[in-house]
């Protein structure tokens, strides 16, 4: 649960579900944008921790 | 055409009594509203958004202007509202600031209070007769 992917699924998770119930009125909308959401939070944060790999910190 | 119990419950209640209650609990803005299943999803995903940010070592930041960002992430924390105090009365939410956790765990409690505004102004733009 401490990894970065897992938190950030988490996260995910949690931002997804309120952000879907806040923005869709019918469940069924709600589910579709929820998963949506939550599939492009993913994706992004996993290019993006790839594209920023090479970078010396 | 009969009002049905939500349109009655807008209708009646001041609007800025339920963001009072939208902003204190999570949800009760929507609850009261008529808005069941919204109000029990935000008084759940919130609520528990917070305490998960808690429990991985987040900390609830004080009101310290003379550094902003602290303040800004206060006002972040206080947004969730009871929680808030909660926590804050159980001495929880000191955070521990070399644990790997950490950062996340401010994310966390931040974001759950910013999301609890969003649910305010939903509320609100409800009982305004906007939604």
């Amino acid at each position: 649960m401490t990894t970065h992917l897992g938190l950030m699924a988490v996260f995910s998770v949690f931002v997804s579900v309120a952000f879907a119930a806040l923005t869709r009125e019918e469940p069924a909308d709600q589910l579709r944008f929820a998963v949506r959401l939550f599939a492009g939070f993913m994706l992004v944060g996993i290019v993006l921790g790839w594209v920023l790999y090479p970078l010396p910190l | 055409m009969r009002a049905t119990a939500a349109e009655r419950t807008q209708s009646t209640s001041n609007p800025y009594l339920i963001c009072a209650a939208a902003w204190l609990i999570p949800g009760a803005g929507h609850l009261w509203l008529g808005r069941r299943q919204k109000g029990l999803i935000f008084l759940i995903t919130l609520t528990a958004m917070f305490a998960f940010g808690i429990w991985i070592e987040g900390r609830l930041f004080p009101f310290d202007l003379t550094q902003p960002l602290v303040a800004l992430s206060a006002f972040g924390d206080i947004g969730i509202g009871l929680p808030y105090f909660a926590a804050k009365a159980m001495n929880a939410g000191a955070g521990r600031v070399v644990a790997i956790t950490y950062e996340y765990g401010n994310a966390f409690i931040i974001v759950a209070g910013l999301l609890n505004m969003l649910t305010v102004l939903d509320a609100f733009d409800i009982a305004q007769g906007r939604k």
